[in-house]
């Protein structure tokens, strides 16, 4: 059984994001970038399959050389191999479409990924692959467990939440509390070190262009009431905000 | 935009508020044709439209299994596709855009269209961000729920044009085995009022101080990561980075210390009121009313007042 896991590397959450004014786009100056919290769920319930049923476990990146030891530690981590496909992609049609190249060259049985990379918000990289490539999809799953013919699924929707059967091949956007995120061993972190990462071409250009990036700033009125005086608020939410 | 689709959701049989926005919004651009596509029951019989509209219902259970969403994308070549951002709505969405091999985009908090070109300002970093984009290929699109609908001007309401029905092809691929929806609550992403309370109620017992002012507000009740994880309280309300992203008019977050994680998820949040007994708590900063205090002494009294009007 062969899983893939994509990994997206984004800026970590604590990240003051800033637009470069020659470019008029988000600078990744003075950025720490981690792999996104969602892929890091999904990566460490591939390993977890790996361990109890065998697997092996490919981690996909589409991006630059600047991602290189994220995807190192999602080695140290325990995935066996990795593919960097090589460019700055910039939308999730460019992302899928790179995914499902390499997994028609490539087949494998299960694709996980997170259900939103925390930079874009999108939420449909997993969907554009799986319509792609005609597979099963299921998106944002809490629980997966391995069954004799596929896989047993908790599924949120909208609300609510479903468990559901389906077969392999199938593409999965995850979630907590689907796994534990892991931490690399010193062990896993020495064998890394000579693991493979292929790096392949990015094919197609994108076909929606970037205009530009702005911050979106809310200024917030930031008054403060006093504690013997709490009611105020009630008054004050229903005078100067008409949200009452 | 020639032709026009809509992935609507309903509730109880009705078209969300948003949906209906959604609808004559499109119609302002004066299409030939728009589809209506509709998830579940169908109790309604206008839509807000100038334009005639063919409704499509969509058997509940087709959503679960990704072949029978395919079998749709059959009749949209050449259309523009939208829905109103929700997790069936993106993966149908996402599904149908990579059948008909065009492109998506989701998150968008603007939108204009003009000599066959799309003008989109899509929401990035958890609403921290924007960027504008530019598009005549791109054919769905994912808007966000605080999308400003504001300049509509107003529409009749029509009758359809014509109905029909798609149910689930049999494809043994996926099964549902049961469905918990959630029950006697106001859904988080839904609601207008969301009251959040974190680690700061120091026991799962004090929820019913967060409830009985959720209540007087007839607002949903959320909650901090930790608590979640710590099963005080069900996954489905934790807010933030991993959790659910809200978008309501009125925040309250009562014992919550204010992590940027946390914020990711609460930053769309119109009004934002702080309840903490720590005056350094980084979540006044993003404040609109702070109010330095214990929630036990606090919160009642919130509650108290609001039910003596
Ligand atoms: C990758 C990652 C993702 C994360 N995602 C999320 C996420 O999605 N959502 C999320 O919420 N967190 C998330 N976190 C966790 C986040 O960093 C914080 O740890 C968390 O938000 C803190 O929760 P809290 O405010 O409830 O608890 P605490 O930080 O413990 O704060 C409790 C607050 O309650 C106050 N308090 C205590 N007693 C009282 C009282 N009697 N009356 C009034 N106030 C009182 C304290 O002053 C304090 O400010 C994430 C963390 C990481 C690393
Ligand atoms: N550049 C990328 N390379 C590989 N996988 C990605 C990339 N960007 C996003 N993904 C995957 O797609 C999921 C959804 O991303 P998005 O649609 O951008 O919210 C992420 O959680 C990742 O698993």
């Amino acid at each position: 059984m062969k899983i893939l896991v994509c990994i997206s590397c984004v800026p970590d959450t604590t990240s003051k994001i800033v637009i470069d004014p020659a470019t008029s786009q988000i600078s990744s100056q003075g950025l720490t970038f981690i792999v996104g919290p969602y892929d890091d769920y999904a990566l460490s319930r591939a390993i977890e399959i790996k361990e109890s049923h065998s697997a092996e476990v490919i981690v996909l990146h589409v991006g630059t050389a600047e991602s290189e030891p994220l995807i190192r530690k999602c080695l140290a981590l325990g995935a066996d191999s990795a593919v960097r496909i090589d460019g700055n992609p910039i939308s999730s049609n460019q992302i899928a479409s790179a995914i499902v190249d390499y997994v028609k060259a490539n087949p494998v049985d299960l694709i996980l990924m997170g259900k939103e990379s925390i930079d874009y918000n999108s939420g449909i990289v997993h969907g554009l692959v799986a319509g792609a490539l005609g597979y099963v999809h299921f998106n944002p799953v809490m629980h997966l467990d391995m069954i004799a013919d596929g896989l047993h699924l908790t599924v949120e929707m909208d609300g609510g939440k479903m468990e559901v059967n389906c077969t392999l091949p199938a593409v999965l956007g995850c979630q907590e509390p689907i796994a534990e995120w892991k931490i690399p061993s010193m062990r896993g972190i020495m064998t890394a070190r000579t693991k493979e990462i292929l790096i392949l071409p990015l094919g197609s250009p994108s076909e929606v262009q970037l205009v530009k990036a702005d911050i979106a700033e809310t200024a917030r009125k930031n008054k403060m009431i006093i504690a013997d005086e709490a009611e105020q608020l009630i008054d004050l939410l229903r005078t100067e905000t008409n949200v009452l | 935009m020639k032709k026009v689709a809509i992935l609507a959701q309903t509730k109880e049989g009705q078209l969300s508020e948003q949906t209906k926005q959604l609808i004559s919004f499109v119609s302002a651009f004066h299409p030939e044709q728009i589809k209506l596509f509709i998830i579940g029951d169908v109790k309604f019989s206008t839509v807000p439209s100038s334009v005639p509209v063919d409704l499509i219902q969509l058997s509940a259970d087709l959503y679960a299994d990704s072949e029978s969403v395919a079998t749709i994308a059959n009749g949209l070549d050449n259309f523009s596709v939208f829905g109103i951002k929700s997790i069936q709505i993106d993966n149908m969405l996402s599904l149908l855009a990579a059948n008909t091999k065009k492109d998506m985009i989701s998150g968008i908090q603007k939108l204009s269209y003009s000599s066959d070109k799309f003008s989109i300002s899509k929401s990035i970093f958890s609403g921290k961000a924007s960027l504008e984009l530019s598009t005549s290929t791109a054919s769905f699109f994912s808007i966000n729920r605080n999308f400003d609908f504001s300049r509509i001007s107003e529409y009749s309401e029509l009758a359809f044009k014509s109905s029909s029905s798609i149910e689930k092809t049999n494809t043994n691929k996926a099964s549902i085995v049961s469905i918990l929806p959630i029950t006697g609550s106001i859904p988080l992403p839904d609601a207008a009022i969301v009251v959040g309370a974190g680690r700061g109620l120091k026991d799962p017992g004090n929820w019913t101080i967060v409830e009985d002012l959720a209540k007087a507000l007839g607002a949903a009740t959320a909650c901090s990561k930790p608590v979640s994880d710590l099963n005080w309280r069900p996954h489905h309300e934790h807010v933030g980075q991993t959790g659910v992203k809200i978008s309501p008019n009125l925040y309250i977050a009562c014992g919550i210390s204010g992590a940027i994680q946390h914020l990711a998820g609460v930053n769309g949040s119109r009004i934002v009121v702080v309840i903490n007994n720590d005056p350094e708590a980084p979540f006044f900063k993003h404040a609109d009313y702070g109010i330095v205090g214990d929630v036990n002494d606090i919160l009642p009294r919130l509650t108290k007042k609001l039910q003596s009007h």
